[in-house]
């Protein structure tokens, strides 16, 4: 068989039904991956409404644009939204799903029907939470829903059940995902990829993902014990009756600091991809980085009483959090040092995407200064629920977690597409961005420290605050106006940006040396690795191509990849992938159901959905391929 | 279709891993709902509640005896499949089932008269302890109906498919018969 008929076999074996049946139905991690990509940006958008909304109310004193009721909803939305329905899902879900399996070599994620259906599950828990609006229900106890406030005697509607089930949900959803991404970087990773030469992105990818399986669990009980209190009756928050409110927030930080270091790690992954491309030089301290990233995740759960640092907890447990708090910066300067010095000791060149890495070494730094400030314990207690920490934490997560992304949007466009993104409308979005961002959320630090508490609706004129909010809301509109042109860069240059071809940046990963957009199959021979920067060992290259001649690892007998051994990445056996399937988006759609009829409180009607969820998945594996 | 360019070396497969990272979830879960049974435990002077009597913990921890014993048919199960021999796992299987689901029932049957005696809205003991046994329940429940599964499966033929599966059930088996042998020792805490 020729090399041509041996390609033309893999197309028609990867290739999956067109229309919408095939979207609905597939198993393509990279289709997967670009559901998750415009799934995320609908519910980024409505995020942004939502602050837009509290920034136009907050532009003024006395303002009454909305109600406080409206406000205190839009304002739990916002929070939830953006870190559950927005980060989480775009980087583990959308680069995630689409990038790894390209940058390991593989044909696609270890277990492609869990794939879908964790993509599916989690807009049924989109769906779910955001039709809170419809019944005018939507949560409003803050994004961490603290007790007492979310308790049935001060909530009585289903606002807060929406929160608890909606993020139970939404749990299950980011818990499969992440469990597919451990194991396809454990164990699909191409021959020779030992873990010395895995892309940092793929280690950043990785932490998350580590992180998101050990952190998650603690905020499912605690929305399942919340539920079992508001439902039920039971007693977990309330003292009279051997509770204790303090409990809620011990469970939700042990989840909620770690789902920092969730959200800001594959930005640092999106940098440590985007940096050697452009500084036009290898990492610097390579086996540093990885380290420093898995080191953050580590230590990120070991942290969580810093947001507790008012509550009244002990002094030796204050200490005890405060000095952890502050290890963080080890591995946090390790990284921000090897960046840095990449850039410095390379040729930059300076395309928009390494400037929104640039935008957000800066928003890290600066919201890191902040963050250590935070570990002295007089500051916070002085400090906590004003503007200050709003301050503090939309630099991280927007300025730190949200700009390489948009970097990496850029970066990976021509490879997703095929066609080059505007460079001059790009940079133009960058410092849009880079300006609104800094006019938001800077003299939110000013405001905080002059006592503007967090969440308040309105304020009253003379206390000195109006013109920092006024400043802030102007730069919320010119941020929005950045994304704005993102959004249009994309959708025009989509269709009529010019060809990009396989490697338009000479990155050095795998995902580089195929055709853009990458066939159905991704790799017409499985590649073997000999260094972290594959894309520039020519030699190696060279013998893909020789071995795609003799007919070696090209694997074209059905849906097949291989599997490696986990350290040194030695070929293990021959997978064969599922393929396309309807059951993903069936059991969703039942488990939909399902966590509707709880929130509704019919418990045996969500048992037999959840009970046909689990015919369903007999279903699944009754037709089963040949290995696993 | 040729391999020949690379050694070949044996190791566990995608199923297994994915199993034990679900059961790292799920032990997490668990030790979550543990840390709040003692962080309760710590900020009660009495725990459980001097008004409540201890729970029982004879039966308990015979059951949760001839649970952990269901581990060793589940572990032979496995072997005799991976030999293919069929009708050996087959039957092992099907012990550890009858075991697990005798051990079900009778703890089921135990979890409504326990309801009644420390009724879940009275106390945050009450509460949280049977919150973590109920939980224990249904982990078990899980694996009950994944040993059916593969009870069904495995009657008619044996496959690589197959193997994997069981594989991965007898490995979360024994996770199952671990965390319940943890829950137990909470049980058995307020005596010490």
């Amino acid at each position: 068989m020729a090399v041509v008929e041996r390609v033309e076999r893999l197309e028609e074996i990867w290739l999956e039904r067109p229309g919408v049946l095939g979207w609905l139905t597939t198993v393509d991690h990279k289709r997967i991956g670009l559901l998750y990509f415009w799934t995320t940006l609908v519910f980024f958008a409505a995020g942004g409404v939502e602050a837009l909304l509290m920034r136009t109310q907050l532009a003024q004193s006395d303002e009454r644009l909305v109600s406080p009721e409206t406000y205190d909803q839009l304002m739990t939305m916002h929070g939830v939204t953006m870190i559950f329905f927005f980060i989480v899902p775009i980087t583990t879900g959308a680069f995630g799903n689409y990038l790894v399996p390209l940058m390991i070599g593989a044909r696609d994620m270890a277990f492609p029907r869990l794939n879908a259906l964790g993509f599916w599950l989690f807009l049924g828990a989109g769906v779910f939470i955001y039709s809170s609006f419809l019944v005018h229900e939507a949560p409003n106890a803050g994004w961490f829903d603290y007790v007492p406030l979310s308790l049935r005697q001060y909530d009585r509607g289903h606002n807060v059940d929406f929160y608890a089930l909606g993020l139970i949900f939404n749990g299950i959803a980011t818990t499969i995902g992440a469990l597919n991404l451990i194991v396809t970087i454990f164990k699909l990773r191409a021959p020779g990829m030992s873990w010395n030469r895995m892309p940092l992105f793929c280690f950043a990818l990785l932490a998350t993902a580590l992180s998101l399986i050990f952190a998650l669990p603690a905020l499912t009980a605690d929305c399942i014990l919340l539920e079992l209190q508001r439902k039920l009756g039971f007693h977990f928050f309330d003292v009279a009756h051997g509770g204790d409110p303090l409990l809620w927030q011990h469970l939700f930080w042990i989840f909620g600091h770690p789902e920092v270091y969730i959200i800001v790690l594959p930005a640092f992954g999106i940098a440590t991809s985007i940096i050697p491309t452009f500084a036009r030089r290898r990492m610097i301290a390579f086996p540093l980085v990885a380290m420093a990233e898995l080191l953050v995740a580590f230590i990120g759960f070991g942290v969580w009483a810093h947001h507790m640092f008012s509550t009244g907890i002990s002094t030796a447990t204050l200490v005890f959090f405060a000095a952890a708090s502050m290890m963080v910066v080890v591995p946090s300067t390790i990284q921000i040092y090897a960046w840095v010095l990449t850039v410095n000791l390379g040729t930059p060149v300076f395309r928009a995407p390494l400037m929104f890495i640039g935008g957000f070494i800066t928003f890290f730094v600066l919201g890191g200064l902040s963050g250590i400030m935070f570990a002295a314990i007089p500051f916070d207690q002085a400090t906590t629920d004003t503007y200050f920490v709003v301050a503090h934490f939309h630099f991280v997560i927007f300025g730190a977690a949200v700009f390489p992304l948009l970097g990496g949007i850029y970066y990976w466009f021509p490879k997703v597409t095929g066609r080059m993104y505007h460079e001059g409308l790009a940079q133009l979005s960058f410092w849009l961005t880079f300006a609104g961002t800094a006019l938001t959320f800077f003299p939110m630090h000013i405001v905080g420290l002059l006592g503007m508490t967090r969440r308040v609706y309105t304020y009253d004129h003379g206390l000195g605050w109006d013109a920092y909010n006024l400043v802030e809301t102007i730069g919320g509109y010119v941020l929005a106006a950045g994304l704005l042109a993102i959004a249009l860069n994309i959708a025009w240059s989509a269709r009529r940006g010019p060809y990009a071809g396989r490697d338009p940046f000479h990155g050095g990963t795998l995902e580089w040396t195929i055709p853009s957009p990458p066939p159905h199959y991704n790799f017409a021979v499985v590649p073997t690795v000999r260094s972290a920067s594959p894309n520039w060992d020519e030699e190696a290259r060279q013998e893909d191509l020789e071995r795609l001649e003799r007919d070696e690892l090209v694997l074209a007998g059905g849906h097949e990849t291989p599997t490696t051994t986990v350290n040194d990445a030695e070929l293990s056996q021959i997978a064969e992938m599922p393929p396309e399937s309807p059951w993903p988006i069936a059991l969703a759609v039942s488990v939909t159901i399902a966590f509707a009829l709880l929130l509704t409180s019919h418990y045996a009607s969500a048992g037999g959905f959840l009970a046909l969820a689990l015919l369903m998945l007999a279903g699944w594996h009754a037709a089963e391929p040949e290995e696993a | 279709m040729t391999t020949a360019a690379l050694p070949v070396r044996p190791a566990r497969p995608n199923g297994w891993w994915g199993m034990a990272v679900f059961v790292a979830s799920e032990a997490t879960l668990f030790g979550t709902l543990i840390g709040t049974y003692a962080y309760l435990g710590l900020h009660n002077a009495h725990w459980p509640p001097q008004h409540l009597a201890k729970p029982p913990v004879l039966t308990p921890t015979l059951l949760t005896a001839a649970l952990l014993l269901t581990s060793i048919p589940m572990q032979l199960a496995w072997r005799a499949a991976r030999e293919w021999r069929r009708a050996s796992a087959w039957r092992l299987l099907a012990l550890a089932f009858a075991v697990e689901l005798g051990y079900l029932i009778w703890q089921l049957h135990d979890f409504v008269d326990l309801v009644h005696v420390y009724p879940p809205r009275g106390s945050a003991w009450s509460s949280v302890y049977l919150t973590l046994l109920g939980t224990d329940h249904a982990h078990v429940l899980a694996g009950l109906v994944l040993n059916a599964w593969f009870l069904v499966r495995i009657s008619s033929r044996l496959t690589n498919y197959r193997l994997v599966g069981l594989r991965a059930t007898t490995f979360y088996w024994h996770a199952v018969n671990t965390i319940t042998a943890v829950v137990l020792a909470v049980q058995v805490s307020p005596y010490l």
